[in-house]
């Protein structure tokens, strides 16, 4: 239910606008933690990426923070704590989840803790991912489809994550039920606005991990979208809505993960 | 409601004067000799006695018995004195003559005489079509609200945005009245152009303050537009081919003096651009808007004047088969104007107005309709009693039902995805009685008193639900069909008095109250015709603003020249935010869960100068003003800019008759940018990065400023036929105006983030051509 992207495009290619990158001096303010916590259905999924806001004019590489203390804990207080692998990145490759169970996060930063919990939803699998030739504002584009049956009771939240030849693209693939419980649903995976050379084309190999997150984490990801990625006319950009305590920014998600992979016709 | 009324009389006579001479009444219509329009605001005086005409033409004015030489005046008229002698009640019907122009005498006079120093009104602005007429627009299109947001105190939305804000108000809480309806959406083509076409329209008035007890529902202006009546002298056909849009009115009697029609249309071909564009594929797309006014309107006998008057408008955007929106207004208003004295005017108006918009998706096994509508019908009363020479009483009484559908989905085929989803219909009955007196206390003070006591009552059939300070609903409760949910009772009181300093300057007070119970639930940075209507719940309390205003004002060169400086302090309550992460688009009735809700305050100083005759007109005015919110759960609940606070906003508007062909015309506009919210930091979220912030509205955008030019070249003024040419040149300095500013990874180095700003009009000339036989 998100048209106003829509509009903005249609405006903007009637009119005569004129895009320019601008030198904008902005604020320093206090770094914030980021904790992006994830477990799976699957093996190698339980992961805990932790690091820190940076200035908006230094680089983008990601810089972990180390030395934190990162356990998961299960319904009956089986708690496992996650080595840190490399700086910032703590992981457990033998922990998997179970679709209808809640995992808890605890994290210690130098002695700021901060948790968060996760209902692993009922795993929903992808029927077929297939590509199709779609209209997009008179443009012809191949756009990955992707079927899958909703199942009876509202609640159920995806995320799709798409790869194009072995690269994440950033768009956020997000859905819920609320208006389609229990059918047979289908997802096409738009790619608006795109540069050509990002286009999808023949013998492309793309690949789709559909996620089915819980509530909390799709409103995270609702949230991030909206107001978050710098690139929309939300009325007020504002971090995301986490599910972690504590003031630190990012999420905890017990998610069940399903990938699929096809070339482009 | 009877008895309100009384009691209304009641209070207000006992402001009257008790009768020492012997005193007659002058009562009557003026109109124009040419079309047999009626004239608004037009001036009927005596020497130091006089009167305005009403909205419906219709003056009266008491004056003790004697010989006096009646001056009738009206912007773009040619005055005329009328000797009377006054020994009973006499009824005038008064014809101006249109203004002539010749090459060698040219007196224009752009506005109104002067802005009366001696009423109480303030925060009045008013404009007619002429005036309009020469300012320079965005792709020559004339616009009614545009050329409002150059008046002080009003604010763009943004650039070429036909969407304002008054006075630190939002753009919901201006009350937008055609021929009385309320107007929901008065926006086409995503706000870069206003519902009204300017050739059907007569008169426009702006109350940015110290609204009369006559008007009410909105926290920050009224905005009242009256359509023309119809010719009912001769035939007129006049039309207009623009860059975006023709236009084609028709209009003139039924019956000669009795009775006329007024039929106006404005058909867009914007479509044309995008069949213009690179891309020759785009030519699926359908962007259009188009518009339908008329009018009727019939005098039956000397007391009685009926009028039918209608809007229909409409917007399409579609994307090929795939995705479709269209959405438009429709208002009708039926009118019965009754002189049951020669100083009691009565008017009584049934009103009907709906907005709706529609969107088709077809995607994929995504076959849906998506349907939502707001509809009013509306009864209102109104009496105008010309008690005597220091008492002129206005009171009334106004009841609408409001539907409102907020959102309903249906899938289109069998085998859509998409479930039937229908949010429940509310039910609302908004009622306001009201008196007002405008008392001439003595010569030099006069004061305006009146109260207006609104009732607004939420009706069921429907589920209204009590929320936890999280969101989340607690408890429901269900009520039957009709059944009273609440009622909210506020007392309005409205004031204002002016104190005459001298003949050319006075001073002015007031102070109003406005209650708001619809509010508009809107997310995006534009005005967007899929924003929600909501009205009050038990949760959305009526939003509340106290205006308190003092002004100065003062004529100089006889007249010639206008200095107007008003300053003003706001409060509002029970104001409407949202949650982080809200989503108004959600499959439930409970939209509070959504909200927040806080206060706001505004405050500025307005200043204008104006040069309102001779060859040379125009006005400068600016503004120095302050909006804050506060809202419990945004900013720590601290006081932070509202996105429109702008500091300083300055318009320079000026027009020049140059000879008898041509006239200039040139506008410029200043302001400091919104308040906007910026990123203080960055982060990574599954390897994409995303945008960290701290503060609500904490850095502003880019200041604004563009200058255009217009020209309008007369063809051919013969008395049958006339046309010309209007050329306009926006943004003539092509000033890049920052529309939006977004961050993202850079496309050079995606290690690095940047940047970017749009900005959306530069130089755009157009040319359009205007005719009339």
């Amino acid at each position: 239910m998100k048209f106003s992207a829509i509009y903005f495009f249609l405006v903007i290619i009637c009119l005569t606008s004129c895009e320019k990158v601008i030198d904008l001096p902005l604020d320093v303010a206090p770094k914030k933690y980021m904790i992006e916590g994830t477990i799976t259905d699957a093996k190698g999924g339980c992961r805990v990426l932790i690091s820190q806001t940076k200035n908006f004019d230094e680089d983008n590489s990601f810089k972990g923070i180390s030395g934190a203390e990162v356990s998961i804990k299960d319904e009956n207080n089986n708690s496992i704590t996650l080595p840190e692998v490399s700086p910032g990145i703590y992981t457990d490759s033998s922990i998997t989840g179970i679709p209808g169970k809640t995992y808890s996060l605890h994290v210690n930063i130098n002695g700021t803790g901060f948790d968060a919990s996760s209902k692993m939803p009922v795993k929903v699998i992808m029927d077929s991912l297939y590509i199709s030739d779609d209209n997009i504002f008179g443009q012809v584009r191949k756009t990955p489809n992707i079927n899958y049956t909703d199942p009876e009771g509202r609640g159920n939240n995806y995320r799709f994550v798409l790869y194009v030849n072995g690269i994440k693209r950033n768009n956020i693939y997000i859905v819920n039920d609320d208006y389609s419980d229990g059918n047979i649903s289908s997802i096409k995976l738009f790619l608006f606005g795109e540069d050509d050379d990002k286009k999808i084309k023949s013998g492309d190999k793309i690949g789709v991990d559909m996620l089915c997150i819980s509530p909390e984490v799709y409103k995270y990801w609702y949230s991030l979208n909206a107001g978050a990625t710098g690139n929309n006319n939300a009325a007020s950009p504002a971090n995301p809505v986490s599910n972690i305590s504590g003031g630190a920014l990012g999420y905890f998600s017990a998610q069940t993960v399903q990938t699929k992979l096809i070339e482009v016709p | 409601m009877i008895k309100a009324i009384y009691l209304a009389f009641i209070l207000l006579g006992s402001a009257a004067v008790s009768y020492a001479q012997q005193k007659f009444t002058i009562s009557g219509t003026i109109r124009s000799q040419r079309t047999g329009e009626t004239l608004i605001g037009a001036t009927i005086r005596s020497g130091d006695a006089g009167t305005f005409s009403n909205d419906y033409g219709f003056f009266s004015l008491t004056l003790e018995k004697g010989k006096y030489n009646i001056e009738a005046s009206a912007i773009g008229m040619q005055a005329q004195n009328i000797p009377v002698t006054l020994d009973k009640n006499i009824t005038l019907s008064i014809a101006l003559k249109d203004e002539q122009k010749t090459l060698d005498n040219i007196t224009i006079i752009a506005s109104s005489k002067s802005r009366s120093l001696s009423s109480p009104q303030m925060g009045i602005e008013r404009l007619t079509a002429k005036e309009i007429k020469n300012i320079p627009a965005l792709l020559g299109e004339r616009d009614v609200l545009k050329t409002v947001q150059l008046l002080p105190g009003i604010k763009s939305a943004g650039d070429g945005n036909s969407g304002f804000y008054v006075r630190g108000g939002a753009a919901d809480q201006n009350l937008i009245l055609l021929d009385e309806a309320t107007v929901y959406n008065a926006s086409h083509l995503l706000g870069f152009f206003s519902t009204f076409n300017s050739d059907a329209i007569k008169d426009i008035t702006v109350y940015k303050g110290g609204m009369p007890a006559q008007y009410g529902g909105r926290l920050s202006s009224v905005l009242d537009i009256k359509m023309n009546d119809g010719n009912n002298q001769d035939y007129s056909v006049s039309g207009g081919i623009g860059l975006i849009s023709a236009k084609l009115n028709v209009e003139g009697p039924i019956q000669k003096d009795k009775s006329s029609f007024l039929v106006t249309g404005r058909r867009t071909y914007a479509d044309l651009f995008l069949k213009l564009a690179k891309d020759s594929s785009l030519r699926d797309n359908v962007l259009n808007f188009y518009d339908l006014n008329a009018k009727l309107n019939y005098s039956i006998g000397s007391k009685d004047r009926i009028f039918l008057s209608g809007y229909f408008g409409k917007d399409k955007l579609a994307a090929g088969e795939t995705f479709g929106l269209d959405w438009g207004n429709a208002t009708g208003t039926f009118r019965w104007n009754h002189i049951f004295s020669n100083k009691l005017f009565s008017n009584t108006s049934a009103i009907f107005s709906n907005y709706d918009y529609n969107i088709n998706i077809r995607s994929g096994a995504n076959q849906f309709d998506i349907f939502s509508q707001i509809r009013d019908w509306n009864l209102k009363q109104e009496f105008q009693w010309y008690l005597n020479n220091r008492n002129n009483i206005r009171f009334g009484f106004n009841t609408i039902y409001h539907i409102i559908r907020p959102g309903e989905v249906r899938p289109s085929t069998d085998k859509s995805s998409i479930n039937e989803a229908l949010l429940q219909k509310r039910y609302s009955w908004e009622n306001a009685i009201y008196a007002t007196n405008t008392w001439k206390a003595t010569d030099k003070l006069h004061i305006t008193y009146g109260l207006r006591l609104t009732l607004f009552s939420i009706l069921g059939k429907g589920d209204f639900y009590t929320i936890t300070p999280d969101g989340e609903v607690s408890d429901t409760l269900s009520y039957k069909k009709g059944q009273f949910v609440k009622t909210y009772v506020n007392p309005e009181p409205r004031l204002a008095a002016s104190y005459q300093l001298n003949t050319v300057s006075s001073v002015k007070a007031s102070y109003v109250r406005n209650v708001q119970n619809l509010h508009l639930i809107s997310n995006s940075t534009t005005s967007s015709p899929t924003d929600k209507w909501v009205a009050s719940t038990n949760i959305i309390k009526p939003e509340i603003s106290d205006l308190f205003a003092v002004g100065y004002y003062r004529n100089f060169s006889d007249n010639k020249y206008e200095l107007t400086i008003e300053t003003y302090y706001k409060t509002m309550q029970h104001q409407i935010d949202y949650r982080d992460g809200a989503n108004i688009y959600i499959n439930s009735d409970a939209i509070e869960t959504q909200l927040l809700f806080g206060k706001g305050r505004a405050y500025g100083i307005e200043w204008q100068f104006k040069k309102k005759t001779g060859k040379l007109t125009g006005w400068l005015s600016y503004t120095l003003s302050k909006t804050e919110k506060k809202i419990n759960g945004i900013s720590n609940n601290n006081w932070y800019n509202a996105r429109q606070d702008r500091t300083h906003d300055i318009a320079l508007v000026l027009s020049y008759q140059l000879n008898k062909k041509w006239t200039l015309s040139a506008n410029w506009v200043f302001y400091t940018g919104n308040a906007v919210t910026f990123p203080a930091g960055k982060y990574k979220v599954d390897d994409q990065v995303v945008f960290y912030y701290t503060e609500r509205n904490g850095y502003r955008m880019p200041d604004y400023h563009r200058l255009d030019i217009g020209a309008t070249w007369l063809l051919k003024q013969k008395k049958r036929f006339s046309s010309e040419l209007n050329f306009s040149l926006y943004n003539a300095y092509g000033r890049e105006n920052a529309y939006t500013i977004t961050f993202r990874e850079s496309k050079d180095d995606p290690e690095k983030t940047e940047a970017v700003q749009l900005a959306l009009f530069k130089f755009i000339p157009s040319i359009s051509y205007n005719f009339k036989f």
